[in-house]
């Protein structure tokens, strides 16, 4: 019953200023950035640098020291589909405040990224899913097993080491996959396999009124039935407030009046 | 400790057969985990993976009994290290060890402690005769032991006196403790044969838990630990390790009850035993040894493990009636309070100090405290009124004074009401209030 | 095949907290293990016993304890004789003639009594006020102000005053605060929360989690502690890492058990000896449901408690 881990995903290469910092290698937005979720509750920083194929492994280097340098070595994800970028950013990773987070294996072509993570003693994220994203839970499982074994067979602890996301699917025309999601993060929880996942993508496309109220249900109920971690905002008030009353309800932390300014 | 599937699931092939009529051997070990399937569908499970199976789903602690008739007492059987995980199950017994050469002045002594606290017996539950040396005088200790009534514990690492000692008093199924890593074949087939408990020990946890499974191989699974008296932290540490191995690790060899002779390890200050007991007391001794046990001792020492093994859910509560306090008689005046004990305690404790003389007025109140009990209905003037009827204090008590705890002063007019003839007086909020308040009214 | 060793060791760990001065200032805290689970790994510091004295001098009724105060009169000669005691760390002062339920004695005498009392040990010092919240209040302020640069631990900071001797005692003057909560895990989080949102750091705070005598309600004292000690460890629970402290003597030495006479209890044999054993129970029971630190009363059990944690640690 270990906290709910948040990620912070607000250095994503989607974004205008972080695409430009990276492509112009000027450190002091991505930090600022770092910074703020960790003020605001993060336990990780998601790192997404986008497929950087031509110079995804110097962008890490220098990166990857930059940002721990500026925030007493916080903990990272490192988030590129390219492996030699991942690899280059954890030859350089200070693991003292928590083991660096590979972003991500699945179960086709990525599968390696297990390997990768093994090899360096950190943890890996396992993406539910082959070619597309997975169509029911019967698929789910057999992403799952595969992952599974791998990460047994690269002498990881399955348990620890390896969180599985079960891909959460947009709601607006994909409602009736919803209870599916859900049951199977119940699953993994009854296994005992640690869970994340990115939760706002199921609000896309809804009016920007409602995503708030359907991200934060959705999160709700997804600690709910078991998920150990999301990678989201952190700057969103109310979600981390949806997160601590889960946990308080969930009695994984001690209540306490003030819990929300905690 | 429930498995979870992930352990289930390493255990099976991993082929995905679909033999066992599921899809994949991760929705089967799923189903296991869950109990809707069992993992004899796998036909191709191997006999290493049932025997770890068997072996995880069995409890993680063996529950034991030794000591015959009244003097029968239940050991270990513990599923959790906190008691606010879930309630503590078996109350740890408190003995006397002694041998040859105190035998008659420890069991004398062992006689006086015999009290009565919020229903439960407190006595000496264990009688533990250690071996010195010469197997009559031993004898001789044991045959008093054994007219004492109470559970035996025979500490003897010699086989022939440990076999005469048995077929003295094997029919009151004592513990033969004395098992070590160089007689424990010997041991095993002495206490089998007489039906007795076999208690363990070594250096270090690394010979206990050799010689544990040496035994078990044997197919002995009725032992004991004695977690050894090299040092107070070495005392400490097997203990705790042993305990957390078993239903934390799932060491199902050290899966047993433990005993710790404090005797042995205070050298000879009763302080120190009364310190250590209540050390192994909440962490993890199953049966106390002390070299002898004094009001002095027995007082805190009950009291703890009392409070320690209580239902977590569940408040310890005092049997309804009437009790008098300082000697009071039909002529004193009646305080009533709730029949949580810790209230009663208080109360009782404050009128005691107080010095009058005064009848304690306990109805069934559910348990809670004054305020709760009122709120939920338990403590009202009808409950009150049913007391007095059903309890009879109208004849048993002469004096109509009856105080009532300030917090529930709302109740007075309905009792008025309801109990003609009576004094209803409301007394002070807190408890501390009352030694005042009884004096200034009542001497 | 042996014994497969699996310690627990945790990320979240006890905060330091040091009181006192100079050679003889004690560091309490900063254990990641267990209560006195020095088997796991290194126990920081070991648990430490204090010894409590009242303003209104030693209790001479218990013979003991007059034999062990003899010739001493003054607060000075008995604070001086007290810091002597076998195993004590430190020394504790509480203020009962300040009760506003009892003799209330004004501010200033009680005042002058801490500073002669701190003046005459060299030993760490804490101030037990009256637990009235009112009078604490403003009572421990006065105190943290003349007893500036002793470093001195002040009990107890409540639910109603928190706020006054946080900034008074430890904003101002340096000293050091024990939050109070009587066996209410959820107040004790509350309070260390608040404490700190008025500036206090983990450094300067401690946490009096509540008591009770064995055989009194014991069940609740054990798992509350428990369970503080298990979030500050096992869930990194921050605002419940302050290392806890237990003054005990009051309770152990209020119960029937250790008051009623020889006389009326001929059975029970002499009283001293009752409460000496309620103490030293309550005590171990304390420091292994997790208490950093225990407050008692009676030399004897003072000896016997911190002989048996230097055994055990």
């Amino acid at each position: 019953m270990s906290k709910f881990l948040v990620i912070g995903e607000r250095i994503h290469v989607i974004s205008p200023e972080i695409k430009e910092a990276l492509a112009t290698r000027n450190a002091a937005p991505i930090i600022e950035r770092a910074k703020t979720q960790l003020e605001a509750g993060a336990d990780y920083i998601d790192v997404n640098i986008g497929p950087a194929e031509r110079d995804g492994v110097d962008i890490m280097k220098w990166i990857v020291p930059e940002l721990q340098a500026a925030t007493d070595n916080a903990p990272l994800v490192l988030d590129t589909v390219n492996q030699n970028a991942i690899r280059a950013g954890l030859e350089v990773y200070n693991p003292v405040n928590g083991r660096a987070i590979v972003n991500s294996a699945d179960a086709g072509d990525r599968l390696s990224n297990i390997d990768l993570a093994a090899e360096f003693g950190c943890i890996v994220i396992g993406l539910l899913m082959k070619k597309g994203v997975p169509r029911d839970n019967e698929e789910r499982d057999e992403y799952l097993q595969t992952m599974l074994e791998h990460a047994m067979e690269a002498g990881m602890d399955p348990a620890e080491d390896v969180f599985f996301d079960p891909l959460t699917l947009v709601i607006k025309g994909m409602q009736e996959k919803q209870q599916e999601f859900l049951d199977f993060i119940r699953t993994m929880s009854e296994m005992g396999l640690k869970s994340t996942c990115g939760l706002s993508n199921a609000s896309n496309g809804m009016p920007k009124h409602v995503r708030p109220i359907v991200d934060n249900v959705l999160c709700a109920m997804s600690i709910g039935a078991g998920l150990t971690s999301a990678i989201l905002n952190p700057l969103d008030k109310e979600l981390m407030n949806t997160i601590k009353t889960s946990e308080i309800i969930l009695n994984h932390t001690l209540y306490a009046d003030s819990y929300l300014d905690i | 400790m429930a498995l979870k599937g992930l352990d289930i699931f390493k255990l099976t092939p991993r082929t995905n057969c679909k033999d066992c009529g599921t899809p994949t051997c991760m929705a089967f070990a799923m189903k296991v985990a869950q109990g809707t399937a069992k993992i004899e569908q796998c036909p191709h499970m191997s006999a290493d993976a049932l025997a770890t199976l068997g072996e995880a789903t069995a409890p993680p602690m063996k529950s034991l009994k030794f000591g015959a008739g009244d003097a029968e007492l239940s050991i270990g059987g513990e599923t959790v290290l906190f008691r606010h995980d879930k309630t503590f199950v078996s109350k740890n017994p408190f003995g006397v060890s002694l041998s040859a050469e105190n035998a008659d002045e420890a069991l004398a002594e062992a006689s006086k402690i015999d009290y009565e606290r919020i229903g439960e017996r407190m006595i000496v539950d264990v009688i533990n005769v250690e071996y010195t040396g010469d197997k009559d005088a031993f004898l001789g200790a044991v045959k008093k032991a054994a007219e004492f009534g109470r559970a035996i514990i025979l500490e003897v690492s010699d086989a022939d006196a440990a076999k005469a000692a048995l077929d003295l008093v094997k029919d009151k199924k004592p513990i033969l403790n004395g098992a070590n890593p160089s007689n424990y074949k010997e041991f095993s087939e002495i206490a089998t044969a007489a039906g007795a408990l076999l208690g363990v020990t070594g250096t270090n946890l690394d010979e206990i838990t050799d010689t544990v499974k040496a035994i078990e191989e044997l197919g002995n699974k009725e032992l004991v630990i004695d977690v050894g008296s090299a040092s107070v932290k070495d005392a400490f540490a097997n203990a705790v390790q042993i305990r957390r191995a078993a239903l934390k690790d799932n060491e199902r060899s050290l899966g047993y009850p433990t005993i710790v002779n404090v005797k042995k390890l205070a050298g000879g200050c009763s302080r120190k035993e009364t310190g250590l007991a209540s050390l192994f007391t909440l962490k993890y001794g199953s049966i106390v040894l002390l070299s002898g046990i004094s009001y002095a001792q027995a007082l805190p020492l009950y009291g703890l493990r009392q409070n320690i093994y209580t239902d977590p859910q569940k408040p310890m509560t005092v049997e309804e009636g009437i009790y008098p306090i300082n000697g009071a008689d039909a002529s004193g005046p009646n305080i009533l309070t709730v029949d949580f004990a810790l209230t009663y305690f208080i109360i009782s404790g404050e009128i005691e100090r107080s010095g009058v003389p005064a009848n304690l007025l306990i109805p069934d109140a559910g348990g809670y405290s004054v305020l709760t009990a009122w709120a939920a209905g338990k403590l009202s003037a009808s409950s009150i009124a049913r007391f007095i009827k059903e309890q009879d204090v109208e004849g048993k008590i002469t004096n109509r004074d009856l105080t009532i705890p300030g917090k529930v002063a709302v109740l007075k007019g309905e009792l008025e009401e309801s109990l003609p003839g009576w004094n209803i007086i409301v007394g002070p909020n807190e408890a501390v209030s009352l030694v005042k308040f009884l004096k200034e009214r009542y001497s | 095949m042996a014994f497969t060793k699996n310690p627990q060791t945790f990320t979240g760990k006890v905060a330091e907290v040091v009181i006192g001065t100079g050679d003889s200032a004690v560091t309490i805290g900063g254990e990641n293990v267990f209560p006195l689970y020095s088997f796991d790994a290194e126990f920081k510091n070991p648990p430490i016993v204090g010894i409590d004295i009242s303003d209104k001098g030693p209790d001479r009724n218990i013979p003991g304890i007059a034999t062990f105060f003899e010739g001493a009169e003054s607060l000075a000669e008995i604070a001086k004789r007290a810091s002597e005691a076998e195993g004590a760390s430190f020394v504790s002062f509480s203020l009962d003639s300040a009760d506003p339920n009892g003799d209330n004695e004004p501010i200033e005498d009680s005042v002058v009594k801490a500073k002669e009392v701190a003046d005459a040990v060299t030993k760490p010092l804490v101030i037990q006020g009256t637990g009235n919240g009112e009078k604490d209040g403003q009572l421990l302020g006065k105190i943290a102000e003349a007893l500036e640069g002793k470093n001195v631990l002040l009990m107890s900071a409540l639910e109603d005053n928190y706020k006054g001797i946080a900034v008074g005692a430890v904003l101002a003057y340096g000293q050091k605060i024990a939050a109070e909560s009587a066996v209410d895990i959820n107040l004790a989080k509350q309070l260390n929360v608040m404490i700190s949102q008025q500036g206090v750091k983990p450094q300067s705070l401690v946490q009096n989690v509540g008591t009770a005598a064995a055989g009194y309600g014991f069940e609740y004292v054990a798992s509350a502690t428990e369970r503080i000690r298990g979030a500050a460890l096992s869930q990194n629970d921050d605002m419940l890492q302050a290392p806890i402290i237990t003054p005990l003597a009051k309770d152990a030495w209020g119960v029937k058990e250790a008051i009623v006479s020889e006389e009326d209890f001929p059975e029970w044999g002499p009283a001293e000896e009752r409460g000496i054993s309620m103490e030293i129970s309550t005590a171990v029971a304390c420091l292994a449901a997790g208490s950093n630190v225990v407050i008692l009363k009676h030399p004897e059990s003072v000896k016997t408690v911190a002989a048996l944690i230097g055994e055990l640690v």
